[in-house]
């Protein structure tokens, strides 16, 4: 008899308990004046660590809790605004980058922000190289403070694509605070003194909160109260929060964009710019593939268009041969050449070209080289990113047709990771990181230096490239701020891609960014690209467009 | 005596056998945790930060497999798991002691209601078969338990929360909302706990149901039963007391098993609720091959499967007076 009581009043507690929770609805949280942002994008759950140089976590901080010294846009031809710098300056041909730091900024436990800062966070990478993001130190030889509000950095060598690495990449912290931490590699930051303008407010593992910080040196900003950083462990529950208008900024793929998202609300809106390429990575050590007949053959025979539209529904763009992500970097692109190598999608051009050079068509269709080997290729692939399987199966089906066959290796993260870094491929469906040119971009494609035998991991130019004046061109970019010498320096790298075919760009790489102008406007727009979106993802940026939001 | 000192030799041997698959197992996956650091940085960082950064992490693949098993061993029995490389720099306990207070509600309460649910509605089924009860509920308990837990969630978050728009659609309380034991927070949490309880409940109590009915049906057909009856005893009494009662004993070992999983948490709900736990924990472990953080959540598992299987021996003995007779 006493056993059943006990089951029984367990069973009923159980009901009672689940009871409570629909009759206690909890309050909507009041948004203070300003509003409260709150960003959906797919995210893993938070670290709620702040440290602007911790690699998985420093998007959370710099922009908006920390500040760079200026702000380089991408979006608008590596535009240069102030920020914690009011002015700059290169000189000595190019090695000296002297700041001119604002006045009156205070950080938010109200100590003044001084030059001695700026020259204590830049000594510190130095000191802990794993703090060094960007390996500026490879570069820099002295960082010194000539007064309260100047900052000199003195090169080894002219270094002007270093510019936004120093100035815009990375977050100056407080010599105060941090000159306590012992070991800054390891340090949390989980209350975290800046002079941006928010503050963290509070932060569990499912949620980052941000308060407006109310000393904020730019007076009068920033307009919005609070912001909210939900994590989430998968893209439908973001989805969902961004189409039910919970959330006002998205920065995830969301499939039938137009049924899910922007049939909801007129306020709904997207703005995908592009700035880097999805690119074939052509193994330049398979003895096949280093015949450029077969890397062009290849380039004239994936039909871009088509993988953009069927693989990508028309959100990216198509990408060229010549490498420059248009519109982003449409006036570094040089037309004129990319017209006369004229790759435009032509399978007929494809097979001549392979006759042309020896190669004859088997019973099946495929491509042998003189010596009996066929032009059959493996190309590893993210299976995660659906939609590059997606393309993948399109581009194998255009390269069937002008007898190349291609075998798609769908590999999980870190599998595909190790092939790709340690050149265990034919080619490869990757891209690489940017910046604000397209010259960053190229630099990874195509500098021997940040290569790696095949076997050992290589950090980038994965497709091995390797060619003594590449390199020379890239290396002269460095010593010249003159836009129409690093345009010539560009065209010449534009002519590698053309010529040489090192790997094929295929589409143009979205930033999925979605926003409601509901209850905040000022978002960029293609007409006013005043910083890139992508959620919260991209700093500095993001922090830009904090202080340009404001309600309605 | 003898019987519990052999289990607990057993145990110890079990644990250290786990702790070594625990070790080797994450090593014989494809990729390092120095690849996927790299990854991580899109070819950003050059060679000499790359190994700074490789000590800052203690990620060594240079030291011998036998120093780092023996660090391992030694660090895991002292409680030092090192930092996750994932929610880098935090330590693995604050990790793991983080998350696991959401499984634990979540996952431990949702798993004993459908245990007892289960084994209720299997015990009235098989008390009144064929009747109206037993041709309803059981099969379609069976039936849904059979469905694709991801289907299921993925409806409930459609109705419940994005059409009626009862129910959050995700997340363990109120983005914004202070941690604190009042009755707002706790009644906030449990609001956030009934759909991704209910999904577990309605695709897991099937298989509790099927095992209780079957047993049931075994022990009312026992002398016992039928003599129970003809003594006149009240059928509450009867199904309760001597025919379920028996049998309940091989449903409580499964039961006892899967309390013990409880710890690994149950990946799909959470990632498909964004729910705080462990089970979103070993995922990302996984997926960015953070041994620490791994093995720490492995240990965890093991550790709590053979305390539960542990504790279900020493309930048997109480509940069934023929296994201390038999040894």
């Amino acid at each position: 008899m006493a056993k059943r009581t006990w089951l029984m009043a367990l069973l009923a507690g159980a009901s009672v308990l689940t009871g409570l929770g629909t009759a206690s609805t909890p309050k909507a949280y009041a948004a203070d004046d300003g509003g409260t942002m709150t960003i959906s994008d797919a995210q893993f759950l938070w670290t709620c660590g702040f440290s602007p140089f911790n690699p998985s976590s420093n998007f959370l901080s710099v922009g908006l809790v920390y500040e760079p010294l200026m702000f380089v846009n991408t979006l608008q031809d590596a535009k240069v605004s102030p920020w914690l710098a009011s002015a700059y300056q290169w000189s000595a041909g190019n090695t000296v980058l002297t700041f001119t730091l604002q006045k009156g900024v205070k950080w938010t436990d109200g100590q003044p922000f001084t030059a001695a800062d700026v020259v204590f966070t830049f000594n510190m990478l130095k000191k802990f190289p794993a703090l060094d993001l960007n390996t500026v130190w490879s570069a820099l030889s002295t960082v010194t403070a000539s007064g309260d509000d100047t900052v000199v950095f003195t090169f080894k060598s002219a270094a002007v694509p270093f510019f936004y690495y120093v100035a815009d990449q990375v977050g100056i912290v407080a010599e105060h605070v941090w000159g306590k931490v012992k070991d800054p590699t390891t340090y949390l930051d989980g209350t975290p003194v800046g002079t941006g303008p928010y503050t963290i407010s509070h932060c569990t593992p499912q949620d980052v909160s941000y308060a407006r910080n109310p000393q904020y040196w730019q007076p009068g900003l920033p307009k919005i109260a609070k912001i909210e950083y939900p994590a989430f462990t998968s893209n439908p529950p973001a989805n969902e929060l961004l189409a039910t208008g919970q959330a006002q900024w998205g920065g995830q793929f969301i499939p039938n964009l137009k049924a899910e998202y922007l049939s909801k609300s007129k306020d709904n809106h997207y703005w995908f710019p592009p700035v880097v390429n999805v690119a074939v990575f052509i193994n330049q050590t398979v003895p096949l593939l280093q015949n450029v007949a077969v890397r062009q053959a290849m380039a004239f025979g994936i039909d871009r268009a088509r993988v953009a539209m069927i693989g990508e529904y028309g959100y990216e763009l198509p990408a060229n041969q010549a490498g420059i992500v248009t519109p982003t970097f449409a006036t570094w692109l040089d037309k004129a050449q990319l017209t006369k190598a004229g790759y435009a999608y032509d399978p007929k051009k494809a097979i001549a070209i392979l006759e042309k050079a020896g190669f004859k068509r088997g019973d099946d269709g495929t491509f042998a080289s003189p010596d009996g080997k066929p032009l059959a290729f493996t190309i590893i692939n993210q299976s995660a990113y659906t939609d590059w399987v997606a393309a993948l199966q399109v581009m194998a089906q255009q390269l069937k047709a002008v007898g190349i066959k291609l075998t798609i290796q769908n590999l999980a993260g870190s599998d595909y990771n190790a092939r790709l870094f340690n050149g265990n491929f034919d080619l490869a469906y990757a891209y690489e990181s940017g910046g604000p040119t397209p010259y960053y971009e190229f630099r990874q494609w195509l500098y021997s230096a940040g290569s790696a035998a095949i076997g050992q991991a290589a950090s980038t130019n994965w497709e091995r490239y390797s060619n003594k004046a590449t390199d020379a061109l890239i290396d002269s970019y460095a010593a010249s701020t003159d836009p129409k010498a690093q345009y010539d320096i560009m065209s010449k790298l534009q002519n590698v891609m053309l010529q040489d075919v090192p790997l094929i760009p295929v589409t143009e790489q979205a930033d999925w960014d979605e926003y409601s102008t509901a209850q905040f406007t000022g978002w960029p727009t293609p007409e006013d690209p005043y910083a890139q979106p992508l959620g919260g993802y991209t700093f500095p940026d993001w922090g830009v467009i904090m202080l340009h939001l404001h309600e309605k | 005596m003898r019987y519990i000192l052999r289990r607990v030799g057993f145990f110890i041997v079990t644990l250290w056998a786990a702790m070594t698959v625990n070790f080797f197992l994450p090593r014989l996956m494809p990729g390092d945790p120095a690849i996927a650091m790299m990854a991580r940085f899109h070819g950003r960082l050059s060679g000499q930060a790359l190994q700074a950064m490789e000590a800052a992490f203690g990620v060594n693949t240079k030291a011998s497999l036998l120093d780092q098993y023996v660090t391992y061993l030694g660090n895991s029995l002292t409680g030092n798991f090192g930092r996750s490389l994932t929610f880098f720099p935090e330590q693995v306990s604050t990790v793991v002691f983080g998350a696991l207070p959401w499984t634990l509600c979540l996952v431990g309460v949702t798993t004993v209601i459908a245990f007892l649910l289960g084994t209720l509605i299997g015990m009235m089924g098989a008390w009144g078969r064929g009747g109206w009860f037993d041709s309803i509920l059981p099969p379609v308990f069976i039936v849904l338990s059979a469905f694709p837990y991801f289907w299921i969630a993925m409806v409930a978050i459609l109705v419940f929360s994005v059409t009626l728009g009862w129910l959050p659609l995700g997340f363990g309380y109120t983005n914004g909302s202070t941690a604190a034991f009042n009755w707002h927070f706790l009644g906030d949490v449990l609001k956030h706990a009934i759909l991704p309880g209910i999904t577990i409940v309605i695709t897991s109590i099937g298989g509790w149901i099927l095992t209780m009915r079957n047993n049931m049906i075994m022990t009312m057909a026992e002398d016992y039963v039928r003599m129970a009856r003809a003594k006149g005893l009240s059928p509450a009494r009867i199904m309760f007391d001597y025919a379920g009662r028996n049998a309940i004993l091989p449903n409580l070992s499964g039961f006892g098993m899967s309390l013990g999983f409880v710890v690994s948490g149950a990946i799909l709900v959470e990632y498909v609720f964004s729910y705080p736990g462990v089970g979103y924990m070993m995922l990302q472990a996984v997926l960015n091959e953070d041994y620490p953080l791994m093995q720490t959540l492995f240990l965890f598992i093991t550790v709590a499967v053979l305390v539960a299987v542990l504790v279900v021996d020493g309930v048997t003995v109480l509940l069934d007076p023929r296994t201390r007779t038999g040894s």
